[in-house]
Order: C-alpha cells, then sequence, then structure tokens
C-alpha cells in the first residue's frame, strides 16, 4: 500500500486539481479581492509616489517643508493615467471639498512651470496654506486603511487618529446588524417551535403517514426558493388570499398589512428555512430506539416527564444543528426580504447589495461583507464541529 | 521442482500491527488447501497478497518458481471469489462471466459458446439476462464461481465463499465445489473459519492463529494429532488435561496426571510440564478396562444429545467430557465405571 | 386528546409548507392582469406572454444556455474531484471537501460582490462566460455530494474482482467504476442545473441585461410591476425542478439495489 500510494496519490491530486484550481481562481480570489477592497487605499499613492516618500517625516502639524511642495508638483507634472488621477481626485474630494478646482489648477500650473523643484505651490492656490489639504492627503497616502471596516462598525478615526463613534445620525450599520439578527433569531425561534413537534410527529408516525410528513418538508425544498418567495408576495398582497380568506371567515373586518413588513419577512423566510429545522432534527430522531419512549413509561415516567427527560435531550443535538443551519442561512439572506420586507426589514446582504449595486462603493460593500462572511464562516465552524459533517440537508 | 505457490518469509505489517508474521507455505498443484483461523487471524490478507492486492511487508511469493511479489493482480491470472462475491451489479449473469474472456481478447464467437457452456455447466443457463441483483445468494454463489472458473485460471482463491448462505446450501455448495475441484484439478486455495468445512473439503489444512501457522496438515492430523493447544480447541471438541512427564521415549511418553500414570504419543522431555489432549469420542467406557490407559471413573453428569449422550466423568481432581453412543448402556449419575483410551489419541501438545 | 392535536398540528404544518406554492399555480391562467382570486376566467394568455414577450423568451433561453453551461462545467471539474477524494490517497481530503462545499455556505450576496469585482477586472463581466462560471461555482458542491455518495456505495471488492479476471486500472475504471458512478453524476448535474436556474443573487451582480435568466427576470417584475406572466413563470419553473427531481429520485432509486 505504502509502495502504490506515491502513484495513486498523484493521480488522486490530478484529479481534484481542476477543481481546486477552478474554485482558488473563482471563488476564493474573488472573496479574497472583495476582502482587499474594504481595506485598499492606494489610489492617491499609486499618482503621488514622491509626495507620498517625501511626508513620510512631516509630522502631520502646521505645514509641511518646502521638499514635498516639490515633490507634489513633480508627481502632478509627469502624471500619464489620467483614469487614475481622476480616481486619485475623486478620493482626496471625498475627505475634503475643493480638492477638485485645486488638484485640476495646479496640475496645469506644473505642467506649465519652468523648475517645478522649486515651485511654491501656495503662490499657485492659496489654499495650499491651509493645513488641512495638506493633512488629507497624507492621510490618503498609506496605501492600507481601516476606515471601511471602522464605517462598516458605525466607527471612524477623529483628527487625533483616535478610534470614535460616528454620529447617530450618520451611524445606520449598527442599526442593520441588529435588525439582521433580530429577524435571523426570530426566524430560528419560529422554525424551531414548529420544526421540533413536527420532526418528533413524523418521527413517531410510520408508513404512509411518516411518508406524507417528510413530503411535505421535502417539496418545498425542491422548489425554486423564487417562487416560493414570490408565493407569498401574491399570498401576502392587500387583497391577496390570506386577507381574503380571513375576511371570508369573519375574523377581520379590514385587511391585515402582511406585506412590506416585518411579519410578512419573517413569515416567509420560516416557511424556506423550516425544512433545515426539521430534518437534522428527525435524522437524530429517527435513529433512537423506538421503545424508548414506552420503556421510560414503564419505569414511571409520565409522558410530560418522558418528554422532558429522555425525548428532548435525545433531539438535543438535531435542534442544535437545526438552530445553527437556519440561523446561519438567514443572516445572509437577500431575496426574501428585499421582495417582501419594506425599508425597515432589509438586512445586511441588502446594505451590501445597495453599496455595490448602488453607488458601486466596493470598500463599504467589502467590508460589511467581510463582516457577514466571518459570522458565516464562524457558525458553519461550529454546525461542522456540532455535526461531524460538513454537508448539509438537501444536497 | 519446488511447489507450486510458496510463501518465502512472508511478513505483513500495517502500520505498527503486524497481521501476517514470517509466513512459510508450499501450495502444490492440484491442491486444495484451506486457511482455517479464527476472523481477524490473517487469512484475508494472506489471500489478498497471493492475488496481488496486498504487498507483503517484506518475503515473497512464487508462483510456479517465478516470484509474483511485485507483478500488479490483473497479470496474475488467479480466480478469485470473494466473500460477498463481488458480482458486477450493472451487468447481466452472461456479462458477469463474459467478463474474464473479454479481459482476455477472446474472440466474440467463442466467448458466447464458452459462457454458455459454463452457466450450463451450473444450471444457471436461464437465469443468464437477470442482474445479480435478481438471484438468490445461492445462485449469486455459483456466478461468482462460474466467472473465476471460466478464463481457466492457474488457482482459484476463495475467501469464505459460503459464509452468507443458509446451512443447507451451504452443504450443497461444499460438495459442489470439492466435484469441481476433482473433476478439474484446480488448486484451490480456501479460506474459512469454519472447522467443519475445513475438515471436508480440504487436502491439507493451514490452521492460523494472530498471523501465525500453527499447523499444517491433513485433516485427518490436524484432527488426531493436534500440535498445539490452539488447534486441539479450535478444531473440534477435546480434553485437556495438564501433567508431568516422568519417562519418556521415541514417539511415545509417560504423564503423571494426579494419581495416575498416562501412556502418550508425542516427542517430549522427562520432568516438563505438558497438556495432553483427548477426544471425547476416544474414551470408551465400560465396567472393565479395555486399553493401555484405564482410569476409574464417576458419572457426574448426562446430557442427552439425540443421537449420542455427553457424559462428565470425574476421576478425582481430573474431569473428563466423553462421548457415548446411545446404545453403549445406561450411564446414571453416580455410576462407577472405567475410561479406557488409547496412547495414540493422547496427544502432548507443545507449549 | 393528544392525538386530536397532534392531528391538528401536523396538518396545519403541512398545508402552511404546502398551500403557497400550490395556491399561486392557478393564477399563472387567469384572464384578468391581477393576481387576485376569483379568477374570473381562464386563459393562456401570459404563458404566450412568456413565449413571446422579448424580456422573458431572453430570459427563457439565458436560463437554459448559463444553465446548459454551468451544469456541465461543474459536473465535469466535480466528478473528477469527487473521483480524486475517493480512497483517501490524498492528505488534508477532509480540508478539501470542505473547501468544495463552502460555495454552498458562503452567502450569496457576499460571493457576488467578490465576483463582480473580479469579473470585472478579468474583462469577463455581463458575459456568458462570467456568468456561467459564477453559477458553476455555485454548483459543484451538489456535483462533489451526489458523485461522492454514487462512489461511496461502489463495494471495492467489485473493482477487486475485475483486476483479478484479468482488467487493468484503466479498464476497471471505464467498465467498471464508471458505469455504477453514472447514476450519482447525473443527480449532481441534474442539482447543478435547478441550482442554476434557480439562482438570482450572483446574477444579479455579474449579468449584464444580455445574460438576464429567467430567475433574474422573475425578481425584478416581482420588484416593479408584478403581473401573471411570475405565476406563470413559476409554475414553468416548478414543474421543471419537480421533473428534474423526480428524475434524480428514480435514478438514485435504480443506483441502490445495484450496489446493495
Ligand atoms: N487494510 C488494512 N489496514 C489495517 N489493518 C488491516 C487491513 N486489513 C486487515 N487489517 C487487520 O489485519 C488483521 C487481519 O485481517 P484479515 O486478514 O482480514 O483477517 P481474517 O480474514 O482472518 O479475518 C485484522 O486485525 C484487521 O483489522
Ligand atoms: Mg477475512
Amino acid at each position: 500500500m505504502s509502495r502504490a500510494s506515491v502513484r495513486d496519490r498523484s493521480r488522486a491530486f490530478a484529479l481534484v486539481a481542476p477543481l481546486i484550481l477552478f474554485l482558488a481562481l473563482f471563488f476564493v480570489w474573488p472573496l479574497w479581492t472583495m476582502v482587499t477592497a474594504s481595506v485598499v487605499d492606494d489610489a492617491v499613492t499609486k499618482v503621488l509616489p514622491r509626495t507620498a516618500a517625501a511626508m513620510a517625516d512631516w509630522d502631520g502639524s502646521d505645514l509641511p517643508p518646502p521638499a514635498v511642495h516639490g515633490a507634489l508638483a513633480e508627481d502632478l507634472r509627469t502624471v500619464q493615467d489620467q483614469q487614475a488621477l481622476g480616481e486619485a481626485v475623486r478620493r482626496l474630494n471625498s475627505a475634503v471639498s475643493g480638492f477638485r478646482t485645486l488638484l485640476t489648477r495646479t496640475v496645469t500650473a506644473a505642467r506649465e512651470a519652468s523648475d517645478p523643484a522649486t515651485l511654491d505651490l501656495s503662490t499657485i492656490d492659496p489654499r495650499w496654506s491651509e493645513p488641512r489639504f495638506w493633512r488629507a492627503i497624507k492621510e490618503a497616502v498609506p496605501p492600507y486603511t481601516d476606515r471601511n471596516l471602522l464605517a462598516a462598525l458605525d466607527l471612524r478615526r477623529d483628527a487625533g487618529g483616535s478610534i470614535v463613534a460616528e454620529e447617530p445620525g450618520a451611524a445606520a450599520n449598527r442599526i442593520i446588524m441588529l435588525r439582521t439578527f433580530v429577524i435571523a433569531g426570530s426566524v430560528t425561534l419560529a422554525c424551531a417551535a414548529i420544526g421540533l413537534p413536527y420532526a418528533m410527529l413524523a418521527a413517531a408516525a410510520s408508513g404512509v403517514m411518516r411518508a406524507l410528513l417528510l413530503l411535505a418538508v421535502l417539496l418545498p425544498l425542491w422548489t425554486s426558493l423564487l417562487v416560493r418567495t414570490a408565493a407569498w408576495f401574491i399570498l401576502l398582497q392587500q387583497e391577496g388570499l390570506i386577507n381574503r380568506a380571513l375576511a371570508a371567515l369573519g375574523l377581520i373586518d379590514a385587511p391585515l398589512p402582511l406585506i412590506f413588513n416585518r411579519l410578512g419577512v419573517i413569515i416567509a423566510m420560516t416557511h424556506v428555512l423550516l425544512p433545515f429545522m426539521v430534518l437534522p432534527i428527525y435524522s437524530v430522531l429517527i435513529a433512537v430506539p423506538r421503545n424508548l419512549m414506552p420503556a421510560a413509561a414503564s419505569l414511571g415516567a409520565g409522558p410530560i416527564r418522558a418528554f422532558w427527560r429522555v425525548l428532548l435531550p435525545l433531539a438535543m443535538p438535531g435542534l442544535m444543528s437545526g438552530c445553527l443551519l437556519v440561523f446561519m442561512v438567514a443572516i445572509g439572506y437577500y431575496i426574501t426580504p428585499a421582495l417582501v420586507g419594506g425599508a425597515n426589514d432589509q438586512m445586511i446582504s441588502s446594505v451590501i447589495a445597495f453599496y455595490a449595486l448602488g453607488t458601486a462603493n466596493w470598500g463599504m460593500a467589502g467590508a460589511l461583507g467581510l463582516i457577514l462572511l466571518a459570522v458565516t464562516l464562524l457558525l458553519y465552524l461550529v454546525y461542522g464541529r456540532l455535526s461531524r459533517s460538513p454537508q448539509l440537508p438537501g444536497a | 521442482m519446488g511447489a507450486f505457490i510458496a510463501f518465502q518469509d512472508v511478513t505483513k505489517k500495517f502500520g505498527a500491527v503486524t497481521v501476517v508474521d514470517h509466513l512459510d507455505l508450499e501450495i502444490a498443484k492440484g491442491e486444495f488447501l484451506s486457511l482455517l483461523g479464527p476472523s481477524g487471524s490473517g487469512k484475508t490478507t494472506i489471500l489478498m497478497m497471493l492475488a496481488g492486492f496486498e504487498r507483503p511487508s517484506s518475503g515473497s511469493i512464487l508462483l510456479a518458481d517465478r516470484p509474483i511479489t511485485h507483478l500488479p493482480p490483473h497479470r496474475r491470472q488467479m480466480g478469485v471469489v470473494f466473500q460477498n462475491y463481488a458480482l458486477f451489479p450493472h451487468m447481466t449473469v452472461a456479462e458477469n462471466v463474459a467478463f474474464p474472456l473479454e479481459m482476455q481478447r477472446v474472440p466474440r464467437a467463442e466467448i458466447t459458446r464458452r459462457v454458455e457452456r459454463a452457466l450450463d455447466m451450473v444450471r444457471l443457463s436461464p437465469l443468464k439476462d437477470r442482474k445479480p441483483s435478481q438471484l438468490s445468494g445461492g445462485q449469486q454463489q455459483r456466478v461468482a464461481l462460474t466467472r473465476a472458473l471460466v478464463f481457466e485460471p492457474d488457482v482459484i482463491l476463495m475467501d469464505e465463499p459460503l459464509g452468507a448462505l443458509d446451512k443447507q446450501l451451504r452443504e450443497h455448495m461444499q460438495l459442489e465445489i470439492r466435484d469441481l475441484h476433482r473433476r478439474l484439478g484446480l488448486t484451490i486455495v480456501f479460506v474459512t473459519h469454519d472447522q467443519s468445512e475445513a475438515l471436508t473439503m480440504s487436502d491439507r489444512i493451514a490452521v492460523f492463529n494472530a498471523g501465525k501457522v500453527e499447523q499444517i496438515d491433513t485433516p485427518q492430523a490436524v484432527y488426531d494429532r493436534p500440535r498445539t493447544r490452539f488447534v486441539a480447541e479450535f478444531i473440534g471438541e477435546t480434553n485437556l488435561v495438564e501433567g508431568k512427564v516422568v519417562e519418556a521415549g521415541a514417539q511415545q511418553a509417560v504423564v503423571r496426571v494426579g494419581e495416575a500414570a498416562l501412556n502418550v504419543s508425542g516427542e517430549v522431555s522427562a520432568g516438563r510440564d505438558v497438556s495432553l489432549s483427548l477426544r471425547p469420542e476416544r474414551i470408551r467406557l465400560g465396567k472393565e478396562p479395555a486399553a493401555a490407559n484405564a482410569l476409574p471413573v464417576t458419572v457426574a453428569d448426562c446430557i442427552y444429545h439425540g443421537d449420542h449422550m455427553r457424559l462428565v466423568l470425574k476421576s478425582g481432581p481430573l474431569e473428563l467430557v466423553a462421548r457415548a453412543e446411545r446404545l453403549a448402556g445406561d450411564w446414571a449419575v453416580g455410576t462407577e465405571a472405567v475410561a479406557s483410551f488409547d496412547p495414540q489419541d493422547c496427544t502432548v501438545l507443545a507449549s | 386528546m393528544l392525538r386530536a392535536l397532534q392531528i391538528v398540528f401536523g396538518s396545519l404544518v403541512v398545508a402552511f409548507l404546502i398551500l403557497p406554492i400550490i395556491a399561486i399555480l392557478p393564477l399563472a391562467f387567469t384572464s384578468s392582469v391581477f393576481l387576485t382570486y376569483p379568477i374570473p376566467s381562464y386563459s393562456l394568455r401570459w404563458f404566450e406572454e412568456l413565449v413571446t414577450a422579448d424580456v422573458w423568451r431572453l430570459s427563457i433561453i439565458n436560463s437554459l444556455i448559463v444553465g446548459g453551461g454551468a451544469t456541465l462545467l461543474s459536473t465535469v471539474l466535480g466528478t473528477l474531484a469527487a473521483l480524486g477524494l475517493r480512497g483517501n490517497a490524498l492528505p488534508l481530503a477532509g480540508l478539501l471537501r470542505t473547501l468544495f462545499l463552502l460555495p454552498m455556505v458562503v452567502p450569496a450576496v457576499v460571493l457576488g460582490v467578490g465576483m463582480q469585482i473580479f469579473l470585472v477586472r478579468l474583462g469577463l463581466a455581463s458575459t456568458y462566460p462570467g456568468v456561467i462560471i459564477a453559477h458553476a461555482v455555485l454548483c459543484v458542491p451538489f456535483v462533489v455530494v451526489s458523485v461522492s455518495a454514487a462512489l461511496q456505495g461502489i463495494d471495492p471488492a467489485v473493482e477487486k474482482a475485475a483486476m483479478s479476471l484479468g482488467a487493468p486500472p484503466i479498464t476497471v475504471f471505464r467498465r467498471v467504476t464508471l458505469p455504477l458512478a453514472v447514476p450519482g453524476v447525473v443527480s449532481g448535474a441534474v442539482f447543478a442545473f435547478a441550482t442554476s436556474l434557480d439562482e438570482v443573487v450572483i446574477t444579479l451582480f455579474v449579468a449584464g441585461p444580455n445574460q438576464r435568466t429567467l430567475a433574474r427576470q422573475m425578481f425584478s417584475s416581482i420588484r416593479e410591476n408584478i403581473s401573471p406572466t411570475v405565476a406563470a413563470a413559476a409554475l414553468l419553473l416548478i414543474v421543471g425542478t419537480l421533473c428534474l427531481a423526480a428524475l434524480a429520485a428514480l435514478l438514485r432509486r435504480r443506483e441502490k439495489p445495484a450496489v446493495a
């Protein structure tokens, strides 16, 4: 075995190598790209390398030494890539407004200057004698930044560089994260409350009954997620089937607001995620010997005691896996809240999508994405430990 | 001219565990050799080394005087019948049997002819288009056997081929395999943990314990003259008697057991503590001494077994089990009697 | 009393699970432009819309192109990898298995953001190859799981038997291993196709208007102005995925006695 294993091993490696390569290229690398997008801030360094070097010794108080003026003029004079320059200008302008006109004017002057190395920039534009413009450049010069990551947690650096909380008016991310956890938690609770007794029922049933109960769980799992969300979108409308039915039964006078609110999101997500709760519990319970409950009863435990002392502890591992799984999937949900929820029910994924698709702010999208990714992977790690199998049900 | 198959000082280790320990084994052409031993004693591993699926950690294996230790399995020309038959589930019976012939690039028409003949021989022709999953255990067994035989290999290796069958079918197949062996002059290496199967089928039996050969002999010799305590206990039932050698001669000795002195067979030196093996059915019970060894005994228990009775006999501290035919008399508990047995039935075991 | 409670509870949950899916199906046949009951009269106009309106027709074609491409790519890569993972010849096989399952775990939006940035840099954003690759990443876990399960069901003795009967390794693979793994490969491909068919989020990030898939089109049509065409498309998807699931189940059933 050991002698053949070198050949076996190289053949096995040759077989998995294409997929490793594929995933490294199109799965790991994109995720890495996203992570770096949140911390890389090299738009300014790329365009102003000499300035960056010259500024290294300046402590940021008052005005920089004349050498920095010369370096900046040299950098601006020799810049070739207009697109890169545009990026740098945009970056600086977002820190201190006014940079756009200031730099445009300075570039023109630097190009025309006979001896840029000795140029005093404040003669071109008086703003160059204000320290805040120079400070903005110094802050933008380091190629990496924690700005986005801090902003994702509603933090920022103040003028002195220490980390402080964002003003309440501009702080939205913590609220969204809290909301994400609240919604995912509510869905998990709802799934557990329905899924645990349902799984027990299915495990206790036999024959056709059990098959029926399981089919009811598997059928939605096989049905397109989009179709299920569309179904709830249609059913939960003001004039939808549910309101109509409740009115017809005389239970309500006016239609209940079911859609574009929290209730609708939780109903729809519970429906979508319920199978992920039922299946792990069920698979734990069917492994329990059938005569255990009668055995407990024969030992004098009443049905309630037998449930608490025997069945529930046995179902516990399944319940834990199910809860972790549902919570893990729920915090990353996008489609269902996007379609069924209102403005106040959008979860972290929606915010990421907004930054990425709406404003092309990769830095913020990446920073929030990194947080969501980290939390998800952490939950998955715990799930893998708990269930001793990395596989998800339904696959 | 050496043996047809030879294991020369073969050792097999899995990690730190030695599964086969310095094995020397020779198998003659046309011989039916059984490897007998409890589960985990290394029988399958030996067979797998012979078939080429495992490589010895050291030592070499010869086939017709050529070393085959490093020959890959598909070039060894050995028909293997696996424990669970290992039929190809996606092929019909006929396709299964045709497979080895296709591998030898036998022409199509001849394959068809030979497959039909082979299936006829084991009365499976009517089932030739079925898939293995549509066959009974016995039928699957016969297909596996036919598939291993059809390409006329030099050797047939069988790993507990009858283990999954019920008793009646197993006995039927034992006869069938023995018959094939005789008719076709096959060389068969047969793994089993069932001692009666080994005794009824084999030319020779190799008894294994924990990776070591305990004894290689004909069935009679293994049963009548077990060399070790393990063999005596593993095959059949026996009385083990402890004693001290007081007198030693060529192939015979006198052993003191408690008060009595027993004449025994075996090569030992005087003064040693030894174990003796005495088969229950070799004890004759009567009123008078009737052999070189005769012990006065009391019947302590009598158990009815239908065709025979088992008697527990006490002679001082010594307790013996004897087997008596029903007609041999009425041995009520408490009866005084004499147990007689011949020296050649009382074997000294290597300790 | 307890029994009655169980029956009521069980029926309620089954209704909750199944009814929403069933309830919208008749709406695909409404003649009205509103998705409400009672249905005034039945017509096939929304199915007509589905095949005649450019956006819908193109989205169906796109779904087939992207789904086909992603299925092919993920099935080939996943099957090879499952074969390589078999028999534990590799060190760190457990880690690799986890890597291959990760696309199923990482939130779609996160992967979407990464994919978008990355594919823009490669110049593959808003192209068919880009979308197919992105979908294939998501499909890979299903193929690996399904093929691995099929391979695990093969008795190693069957392959040894083939060897002992004179088959060299490559023939063993071609005549024994591969035919026995085929049901797993097919059901992996079915899962992959169904996954691609249903995929919205990644498509949102990497596809341009020309690669709009059916699911993507349904998503924006629900968001912007929902019409019974969505119900018709939903019916199409349900029937499609159920057929695929039935096919997969059928193959699994056939594969079971074969490896017993
Ligand atoms: N591939 C292997 N790796 C590690 N240990 C093995 C392997 N194959 C067999 N063994 C061990 O070797 C011993 C002998 O096994 P085997 O030859 O199958 O015995 P038998 O066929 O007599 O029951 C057993 O203890 C078994 O656990
Ligand atoms: Mg064995």
